[in-house]
Order: structure tokens, then C-alpha cells, then sequence
């Protein structure tokens, strides 16, 4: 639904983006990743339209993105803000009605959410009397308010507390259910395996890795076990199976990370071992999304 | 469209309900009517004020003449001796004595004024002046004028001030409340521009440091919403001076009332009486008939009250309405051209402890226009330095409204105004370009330099 293409953003000294392009397919939730100052709001600003590109194009719907789309896309702030003295109510709809709801449909709605999260003794209230979680709800519904097809998040659970963010979490996985789009940039990975479908990575203002989460991790797959065992085992006559990467021993077990020869499967490994030893445990180490992250981002750092 | 309108709704009815401005807007007004008040309790305590009683004891022999009495004043002269009438003035309902000794007329000297009081520094020099008169008037007629010469000699001299008007007529003005009306309304329009340019740039600074610019942007477009407070805010202070208008004169017509209550009450009767008799237009007719003697006889009562009666015979020769009118405008073209710069200096900065640097230029014009216009073109209305400031829209509002009351061409009025209207465009084109990047800058020292750049990015 939405593809972004070569899009290139420079400002006076700095390049905030290079070239980069990107696909989000519809229904997805689409993890925007990145260290601090990769680019990641630049190309925020753009889809949302509070800049324009240098060069490149942002398509949404298959249309060139412009300002009718305004109203079709949410926006949640990192840098979250409401109007201090301005009463809660009041202040959601304003927000609403610039994104083009009449009076009566964004107060028929803001009731609803405000009932749905539990807000609704909080519509004469001002700002500055609620505490920061309070404030980040209130925004959150100002966000998702109006239906947009496309909703982007920048760091949606900063400043809740884990029941208030599991709320949130909730309220973002049935909305996609219901057909939302969501982009969401965030630092915290656990949030990024357990939400999105795809990523992609910015750093250094370019585009460096991208795709489903599953592929990528799959990708990232690279023959790597936990093997737990007793009994005594020759430190040698293996290396055409598997080399150690590390061993230890706790109680009588002996654990070891093995990686295993390209070509070897966990089958032969076990074939080879079950005379031997007795086998406690035998899994695959899967890389997290937090090692992958550090990985790409790592060495170009220093 | 929809959205400025949305935009305006919001920024003027947040400010509209604080309590602040309902306050400010309600108290300006009664505090301008008790400064009036006060100014006509004086003017007519002036008028009727204490009456002295002055016994005069005369030693001299050579001053023959006797004093007159006056207004509030009268003189008693007594054959006894000082000392008796010291003894006794006080009981006698004197308050003071004046003593005359013996002195030649050329040279006169040793005179006293006494009393239990001090006499005050008026009395003191209207004794001094009534004796100088009596003095010359007795050597006048030892040189052989006679009585009805010298009163015919003390006439009164009364300038009516007369500007010929376009066509030809002579209209009736007056200098002191031009430059009264002037003045304030040259006042008026400083502290507005100032006030309200100021709001506009505390808006932006209050949008930009809560963060909600952001969410804000991605809804309308900068230019939106930099044009949605601008006018939200002048509709606020456009809203303020209606109200203090009409505040102000239903406060002072119910003063007006108060002191030549009986008068207009007894006109009202006979208004009223009129109508009953004849038909309609007739009757509107004999309205306005009745409201100008009314209106005269209301002036010829406060004409003995001095400079009230002279403000507010001024007050009635200059075209208020016409005054308020072109106010209105250059308020709004001259808050215009103001406040879009505010607007572009508040999104420059990150607090508005920083705004100290860029508000200064920006207000300098202003205040020399200011400062100009209450000197120079009070003083020369018509004179090239106030022509050029009348037409600068820097300085054009300021200048214009000193002017006015002077009575300015037509033609200067129309061009003053275009050049208002050229001069605010230009400005609000200039501080978009500077806005729609400066409300997205976080953190970062903006140097002059930096906004020049900004002016150049695409958006």
C-alpha cells in the first residue's frame, strides 16, 4: 500500500536520507528500525507529509502522495504534545475535525475510545492536570481517531507502564485486524519480534537490510546449537561435523555452542553423538532481532 | 479552507475565554470613564470654586481706585485701623486681610495679604492681578480716559481654530483635540500592534516547545496554521477594542447623563410630547431638531466649565466614526505585517528567553515610528517626515492614526493603505518560508544567518 522510492533528503550540511526505498505491503506491521539519527523521522515527516523529498517519490495507494491523504494517515509524534490548558475533550476533537471528521462523527468517536480505554472521566480535564501515561493515551486515541488506513507510530510505549502498554499493544494488534497499516519505529526490539511482520533497517541515512522478520531471522540462521550432555566425548575426530565455540561445565552436565559444518544437520550430528554421550538437550540458536540489529550496526560504528 | 477556519475558531476562542482577557476587557473601559470622570469633577470644582472674602485695609493715600469684586472674590474695604480689623475679621466671616500701606504708585511695595491660612499661590496672584488692574486703571484715568474708554479696552480674545475644507468650507476644528485624539489613538495602535504581534509569537513558541507542531503539521500545512493563529488573534483584539468602544461610551454617555441629568430628562419630555402630535417623518425630524438644542444647550452649560466644554466642543467637529474605521483597518494591516514576522521569530527559537535578539529589530521600527510620530508629526502633520512615515508600512499605522484627526488627502489615505496591504503580504510570504522550517527545529542555536538559509529549502 505504500512503497517509498529512491528517496533522497538532504539538509544544509547533512544527508538525513540516501536513496532509500522501501515496500509496505497492506495489513502489515512494519517495524522502521535504526540507531538514534539514522533517518528514521526524516522519513517519517516525509510519508506523513510534513516535508517534501529532495528527490524520489512516496506512493500511496497507488497514487503520488498528496494532501488528500492527509486523512488516511495517523501520526503518533515520538516527541508526543497536546495543548496544555486545552481541555482533553475538546482537544481530541479539534484534532479530529483538521483531519476532516464533522462535530458529530468525532464526538460519537472520541466517546467510544474514551469509554473503550477507560478516559472517560477525563473529557473536562486539561492537559497539564494529567500525568505523562495519561497524556500518551490521550494522543494515542487522537492518533487512531479518524480510521486511517496507515498508521505510524514512533516509540508508541515509551512512558507506559507495562498493564497500560499491554492496552495499547492490544488496541494496535485489533486494529490491524480490522485492516490498519501500521509503521512503527521503535528501539525496542522485543516489541519488534513480537508485533511486526517486516522491518527495515536505517543506518547512516541508507536503507541496509530489509524483508519479513521471519526471513531475515532465517537469514541470520547460521548452523549455531546448545549441546547439553553427560558421559565423555573425544575432543577430536568431529571437525567435519561441528566446531566448539564454547564449553562449560555445570554439575555433571557439560554444555557446549557448536556450530555445525556447512551441509551437516542436526540428524547426522545426533547420529554421530547417540553412542556416544547422553543428550539432555540439543536446540538451535536463533539470532534475535537485538542481535541482528547490533550486528548490522555495529561495525560501521567504529 | 476549512481547516484555517477550524484553526481560527480554535486560537480565538482559547484566548476569548481566559479569564485574563475577559477581565482586561471589561476593566480598561471603567477605568477610561473614571480617568473622565475625575477630569470633569475637577474641571467643574474649578469652576465653582472656593469663594474668599477679602477685607482690605488701604493706608495708602495716593490709591484712590478700589478693587472689584469677582466671581470668587470680593473685597470689603474698612476705615478702621489694622489692628482693629485683625481683631475681628474672622468673626466678621473675612479670610483674609489685605493691607495697603503707604507706597508711591510707580513703585508699589509692602503690600500684605493675611490670614489663619495661608493663602494658596491662585489667590495669592489673582489679588496681585486685580491690584496691578486697579493700579493701572487709576493712572490711566489721571491721564484723562474716561471709564467707558477702559471697558471698552478689556475685551477677551478667543481663537476658534478654522481648517477650509476640500470644498471650499470652512470646517470647524480644533488643535488641542486633534493632537489629543491623535496622540491617543497613535498610543492605541502602538500598544495593540506590540501586544497582540507578541501573543502571535508566544502561540508559536507554546506549540513548538509542547511538541504538538508535529502532530499539528501532519494535519494541515504550515502556512495554515501560521495564518489560522494570526487571524484567530486578530479577531481577538479586534473583538477587545469593539467592546472597549462601546463599553467606554455607554459608560461615559451614562456620566454624561449623570451631570446634566435634569437637563436632557426635560428633553426627553419634550421629544417625547413631539412625537405624539406629528407623523413619523415629521417626527424624526423634530428628533433631531430637538437632539440639536439638546446637544446645544448641553454645550452652552459645560462652555462654563472650560476645558471639558472645549474637548468635547472639539470632540464634535472630528469624524469619529471615519477615525475608528481607518483605526480598524491599520490596526489589522499593521498587526498583519507585525505579527507575521513574531510569527516567523517565535518558530525560530526554542524558548522565548531567546527571542530577545531577533524581537529587538523587529520592534525598533515600530518605536521609532512611535516616538516620531508624537513629536514630529504632532508638529508638522503635513510635512515631509510625516508624509513618508505615514507611508512606510513600518511605521504607517503609528503615523497615519496621529495624522488623521489633522484631516490627510485622500489620495495619501488610499496609497498609506495599499502600500499597508503590499507591505503585509510581503511580509507573511516572507515568514512562511522561514516557518514551515523553523516549527520543525529542535535544539539548535538559530543565528540570522541560518534563518536566511532556511529561506531558500524546498518545503
Amino acid at each position: 500500500m505504500l512503497s517509498v522510492h529512491n528517496i533522497v533528503k538532504q539538509y544544509a550540511s547533512h544527508r538525513a536520507l540516501n536513496d532509500v526505498s522501501l515496500e509496505v505491503a497492506q495489513g502489515q506491521i512494519f517495524g522502521l528500525l535504526g540507531p538514534n539519527g539514522a533517518g528514521k523521522t526524516s522519513l517519517i515527516r516525509i510519508i506523513t507529509q510534513i516535508t517534501a523529498p529532495d528527490s524520489g517519490e512516496v506512493i500511496f495507494n497507488g497514487q503520488r502522495l498528496n494532501s488528500d491523504h492527509i486523512a488516511q494517515i495517523g501520526y503518533l509524534p515520538e516527541e508526543r504534545g497536546l495543548y496544555k490548558k486545552m481541555e482533553i475533550g475538546e482537544q481530541v476533537l479539534y484534532l479530529a475535525k483538521l483531519k476532516g471528521l464533522s462535530t458529530a462523527e468525532a464526538t460519537k468517536r472520541v466517546k467510544y475510545w474514551f469509554e473503550k480505554l477507560e478516559m472517560g472521566s477525563w473529557w473536562n480535564k486539561k492537559v497539564e492536570d494529567l500525568s505523562k501515561g495519561m497524556q500518551q493515551k490521550v494522543q494515542f486515541v487522537a492518533t487512531v481517531l479518524h480510521q486511517p488506513e496507515l498508521i505510524i507510530l514512533d516509540e508508541p510505549f515509551s512512558g507506559f507502564d507495562p498493564v497500560n502498554a499491554d492496552v495499547i499493544k492490544n488496541e494496535i494488534l485489533e486494529l490491524n485486524r480490522q485492516g490498519a497499516t501500521f509503521i512503527f519505529s521503535t528501539h525496542r526490539m522485543e516489541s519488534v519480534e513480537e508485533l511486526c511482520d517486516s522491518i527495515a533497517l536505517i543506518h547512516q541515512s541508507k536503507k541496509i537490510l530489509d524483508g519479513k522478520v521471519a526471513d531475515i531471522k532465517e537469514e541470520y540462521r547460521n548452523n549455531t546449537y546448545w549441546l547439553e550432555y553427560d558421559g565423555s566425548l573425544s575432543s577430536e575426530g568431529h571437525e567435519t561435523l561441528y566446531q566448539v565455540i564454547k564449553k562449560e561445565e555445570i554439575r555433571n552436565k557439560i554444555r557446549m555452542k557448536i556450530q555445525l559444518q556447512p551441509n551437516v544437520t542436526a540428524n547426522q550430528l545426533l547420529y554421530y553423538l547417540l553412542p556416544l554421550v547422553n543428550i539432555h538437550r540439543l536446540d538451535e540458536v536463533i539470532a534475535t532481532m537485538n542481535d541482528i540489529f547490533i550486528e548490522k550496526v555495529k561495525p560501521s560504528q567504529n | 479552507m476549512n481547516k484555517i477556519l477550524l484553526i481560527i475558531q480554535r486560537e480565538y476562542l482559547s484566548r476569548v475565554k481566559k479569564k485574563s482577557f475577559i477581565l482586561m476587557t471589561l476593566l480598561t473601559p471603567v477605568i477610561i470613564a473614571a480617568f473622565y470622570g475625575i477630569m470633569i469633577y475637577f474641571s467643574l470644582q474649578g469652576a465653582t470654586s472656593t469663594f474668599h472674602k477679602v477685607a482690605v485695609v488701604n493706608n495708602n493715600s495716593a490709591l484712590t481706585e478700589k478693587l472689584k469684586s469677582g466671581k470668587n472674590i470680593s473685597y470689603t474695604y474698612f476705615s478702621t485701623s489694622l489692628q482693629d480689623v485683625k481683631k475681628n475679621y474672622l468673626k466678621e466671616g473675612f479670610d483674609y486681610i489685605l493691607y495697603l500701606p503707604e507706597f508711591t504708585l510707580d513703585a508699589p511695595k509692602g503690600i500684605q495679604l493675611m490670614g489663619d491660612k495661608q493663602a494658596s499661590l491662585a489667590l495669592n496672584s489673582k489679588v496681585a492681578n486685580d491690584l496691578e488692574e486697579t493700579l493701572r486703571t487709576q493712572q490711566l484715568k489721571a491721564s484723562g480716559i474716561a471709564q467707558q474708554d477702559l471697558d471698552r479696552l478689556s475685551t477677551s480674545v478667543d481663537i476658534d481654530t478654522m481648517k477650509i475644507g476640500q470644498n471650499g468650507k470652512e470646517e470647524d476644528s480644533s488643535a488641542g483635540a486633534t493632537t489629543i485624539i491623535g496622540s491617543a489613538a497613535g498610543i492605541l495602535m502602538f500598544m495593540f500592534i506590540l501586544l497582540y504581534g507578541i501573543q502571535v509569537m508566544r502561540g508559536v513558541i507554546e506549540e513548538k516547545t509542547s511538541r504538538i507542531i508535529e502532530v499539528m503539521i501532519s494535519s494541515v500545512k504550515p502556512f495554515q496554521l501560521m495564518m489560522g493563529k494570526i487571524i484567530g488573534i486578530a479577531l481577538v483584539g479586534l473583538t477587545q477594542f469593539i467592546l472597549w468602544i462601546i463599553l467606554t461610551t455607554a459608560i461615559s454617555t451614562v456620566a454624561v447623563q449623570f451631570f446634566t441629568g435634569k437637563d436632557k430628562a426635560a428633553q426627553t419630555m419634550q421629544s417625547a410630547s413631539t412625537l405624539d402630535n406629528k407623523d413619523t417623518e415629521k417626527a424624526g425630524q423634530a428628533i433631531t431638531d430637538s437632539q440639536q438644542t439638546k446637544k446645544a444647550k448641553i454645550q452652552d452649560k459645560l462652555s462654563e466649565s472650560g476645558p471639558v466644554a472645549y474637548v468635547q466642543k472639539s470632540l464634535a467637529h472630528l469624524d469619529l466614526t471615519k477615525i475608528i474605521l481607518v483605526f480598524i483597518f491599520f490596526f489589522l494591516g499593521g498587526y498583519l505585517f507585525y505579527s507575521a514576522l513574531y510569527a516567523a521569530i517565535g518558530s525560530a527559537v526554542d524558548s522565548e528567553t531567546e527571542t530577545q535578539q531577533f524581537v529587538m529589530p523587529v520592534m525598533m521600527p515600530l518605536f521609532v515610528g512611535y516616538a516620531l510620530s508624537l513629536s514630529v508629526i504632532s508638529n508638522d502633520p503635513y510635512g515631509p517626515i510625516a508624509f513618508w512615515l505615514s507611508m512606510i508600512p513600518f511605521t504607517s499605522p503609528i503615523a497615519m492614526m496621529v495624522r488623521l484627526p489633522y484631516g490627510v488627502p485622500d489620495w495619501q489615505l488610499g496609497l498609506s493603505m495599499v502600500l499597508l496591504i503590499i507591505g503585509f503580504v510581503g511580509t507573511v510570504w516572507f515568514a512562511s518560508k522561514i516557518y514551515r522550517v523553523g516549527i520543525l527545529m529542535y535544539g539548535k542555536k538559530t543565528s540570522l544567518k541560518e534563518m536566511i538559509k532556511w529561506f531558500t529549502y524546498k518545503n
